[in-house]
């Protein structure tokens, strides 16, 4: 009797697993779906969460009432190196969206699930590529080929505490142009004593993502990252090292940024303990809505009078699919994401720069600026902005960066000897896992 | 030396006796205020800052009681993500895979504890085994089996892959070769089948055991977040813990004191069930059957 109720709930139990579910969409060949009255539904995916998943969220919905006929569905996938596995999950099981918003999208090409943006937009005549800077391009461009369309694009700046900087007797009104000033200010900014146990208030710091800080500053002094056939790293230079040198005497001997402490970089700045800190435009919104004191952005330094900001964020890329209407009607998405106005709100709800050239005689952008002036910073670096090339091994490249300042601060390795052991590592890597052959 | 002397000196030792021991007793008190206000910081600053509006999160020195009362953070969480559907999909999913991997734990657990077949030990070691792949590197192969049975946003995709568990197994097999082999012989003897003899006397008797399984089991998949996140495309078949991850964003615009109210509301169910099950959680972490493997 027993065993015969205990058989019957285990059975009840695989019954109610598998019927657990029943119906749901087929898809086959690529996402998306048409129905009998031609009805179009597409799959979005994409990479943002907080302020800008919810203007992504609000541009899907305007889309979807600009037009009948094409109903996009936008599904969160996590930040970029999340979504990033779910793509290339969803490539070897076939089950990939129409449309996704991803960071270093381009390098997707190589995959051969997405298709060229370049093919696409050329075959458009209402579409005019030049409209959009240079810079985003490159960005997007990954062996000699357009692969994704720019979307929410950001630069690093400066960013500063107003308050702390007139209670250190610097005018708040004129932040640190070059190096040499940013030394002099954070030198000024840094307060430390024996009695109270080390340093109180830092003058300088970073966000973690060092490596694009530390890309900045090479690229400002004439060095560069990867030679023109992307298989070799160029930033052992001398350009680089002196860079990485200047960086570690921030640390070591000046002693205006505390050691290796990028992750609370934010928080410390936000109560009120750090002056000065690099990051991205990105935050332009969330520092202003969030910080208690006076915050000023600015450009980031120059090294002497040279300015060039790599630029960072996301994209859009159109994957490949049976069905050409699915395919032109992803197109349409895309163009409306990237339109005028798609892109004015989304600087405005987030803090990415907007990607068309003449954007800055804008009336919308200038009054942008009038409701949160730390904005001007990115707009004044829209000139400046370039894009470090897309090569295969971007991501172990950045990695590598990271560590090797990491070892800087430490004092564990010399920039010349740190910068070495990243280069070599990235070649080999380049050689080994990327290689074509 | 009168007797009186004796007692006395007996007295005072006692007496003696007592304030050291009251003393100990106050020692150890502190002691454990102390560890369980370092275990208690965490969530109550997670309450805390759940309440605070966006500007006095970072504020330093840091605030312990909100200076703005943000009820709405909680009311924001609500309409901001499909929070219920959330709820539902993982309640509904933790529960179905504590059940089933309870199960399937149990049944082969007394397998390998209680039976003799062929191959029993070196089917074991390939039990155990598996416990050392880590579950980034089945996660493209697992996907893949979901997909070709069409399982990608159902929620078999969420259930089915946890039924079976090394762990479980190793740790109810370990607890049911504790009890005597004499037991089983007493209640064979009286007629009782192996199925009953598992269910009347072995799971009464390692109580403590299922029920820290039957926590693992619902914990790890209540915070279980990368997979659901691959198998699921619709925010309808979503869990909690994704629902979460869209209040963070890692390039600014983190609405931390929503993000908190919803960590809030994710976490306790988590703290309620172990304060249900607390007691006999502790216990089997007190007497895990290790030896005699």
């Amino acid at each position: 009797m027993m065993k015969f109720k205990f058989s019957f709930i285990f059975i009840l139990l695989i019954t109610m697993l598998l019927s657990a579910c029943g119906g749901g969409n087929e898809t086959g060949g690529g996402g998306g779906s048409i129905d009998k009255e031609g009805n179009i539904t597409l799959e979005f995916w994409y990479a943002l969460g907080g302020d800008s998943g919810e203007a992504v969220k609000e541009l899907v919905a305007r889309f979807n009432e600009s037009q009948t006929g094409i109903t996009v569905i936008g599904t969160y996938q996590g930040d970029y190196t999340t979504a990033m596995a779910k793509v290339y999950s969803a490539i070897t099981g076939d089950t990939v969206p129409n449309v996704a918003q991803l960071g270093g999208a381009p390098l997707l090409g190589t995959s051969g699930a997405i298709l060229s943006m370049e093919e696409i937009m050329s075959a458009d005549e209402s579409f005019d590529p030049a409209v959009i800077r240079t810079a985003f391009w490159d960005y997007n461009t990954a062996g000699g080929e357009i692969w994704s369309m720019p979307f929410n694009n950001s630069v690093p700046i400066l960013y500063y505490n107003k308050d702390l900087f007139s209670a250190a007797g610097v005018d708040p009104n004129s932040p640190p142009q070059n190096l040499d000033e940013l030394l002099t200010i954070a030198q000024a900014l840094t307060i430390s004593s024996e009695a109270s146990g080390g340093t109180t208030q830092w003058g300088l710091n970073t966000r973690p993502d060092t490596h694009w800080y530390l890309s900045t500053l090479i690229l400002e002094n004439g060095g560069q990252i990867v030679n023109e056939d992307e298989t070799e790293m160029l930033y052992n230079s001398p350009e680089a090292v002196e860079m990485l040198q200047l960086w570690s005497d921030w640390v070591n001997t000046y002693k205006v940024m505390p050691i290796n402490q990028h992750e609370e970089a934010l928080t410390d700045f936000l109560a009120g303990k750090l002056g000065m800190l690099i990051g991205s435009t990105s935050m332009a919104r969330s520092i202003k809505e969030q910080a208690t004191f006076d915050v000023g952005a600015v450009m980031f330094p120059a090294v002497g009078d040279e300015r060039q900001v790599p630029l960072g964020g996301g994209s859009l890329v159109i994957f490949k699919n049976g069905d050409q209407r699915l395919v032109d009607a992803s197109w349409e998405f895309v163009k409306f994401m990237v339109s005028r106005d798609s892109s004015i709100f989304l600087t405005s709800q987030t803090g990415y720069i907007p990607i068309y050239a003449d954007a800055m005689d804008w009336d919308e952008v200038a009054g942008l600026v009038a409701e949160n002036p730390l904005r001007q910073a990115g707009f004044d670096s829209l000139p400046n902005t370039v894009s470090i090339p897309v090569f295969s091994a971007l991501g172990n490249s950045d990695l590598a960066l990271q560590k090797a300042v990491e070892q800087v601060e430490l004092g564990a390795a010399t920039p010349q000897e740190a910068l070495d052991a990243a280069k070599t590592s990235v070649d080999h890597a380049i050689e080994t896992q990327f290689s074509t052959e | 030396m009168n007797n009186t002397t004796i007692r006395s000196i007996h007295r005072s030792r006692h007496s003696w006796a007592r304030t050291r021991k009251t003393l100990l007793d106050i020692l150890w008190y502190v002691v454990v205020t102390f560890l369980a206000l370092c275990v208690m910081v965490p969530f109550i600053w997670m309450i805390v800052t759940s309440l605070k509006g966006q500007n006095e999160i970072f504020t330093y020195p840091p605030t312990w009681i909100p200076q703005d009362w943000q009820w709405k953070n909680y009311v924001d969480v609500w309409q901001e993500a499909p929070f219920g559907r959330y709820f539902l999909n993982s309640t509904f999913v933790a529960l179905m895979v504590t059940v089933g991997q309870l199960t399937s734990c149990i049944l082969a657990g007394f397998a390998f504890a209680r039976m003799e077949f062929k191959g029993k030990n070196f089917m074991f070691l390939l039990f155990l085994s598996t416990t050392m792949i880590s579950s980034q590197v089945t996660l493209v192969p697992s996907y893949l089996i979901m997909r070709s049975l069409n399982w990608i946003d159902h929620y078999q995709a969420l259930i089915v892959p946890f039924l079976a568990n090394a762990f479980g197994v190793f740790m109810i097999r370990q607890s049911f070769r504790s009890v005597p082999r004499e037991m089983e012989e007493a209640a064979k003897l009286d007629g009782c089948g192996r199925l009953r003899f598992l269910v009347q006397i072995m799971l009464p008797l390692c109580k403590p055991i299922l029920a820290s399984q039957a926590l693992f089991a619902f914990m790890g998949n209540w915070n279980s977040y990368l997979w659901p996140l691959i198998v699921t495309n619709q925010d309808d078949m979503r869990t909690l813990q994704i629902g979460l991850r869209y209040f963070v964003s890692g390039e600014g615009g983190t609405k931390w004191g929503l993000y908190m109210a919803a960590a809030v509301l994710v976490s306790l169910p988590v703290i309620i069930i172990y304060f249900l099950v607390q007691k006999t959680f502790v216990e089997s972490m007190a007497s895990t059957g290790l030896k005699d493997i």
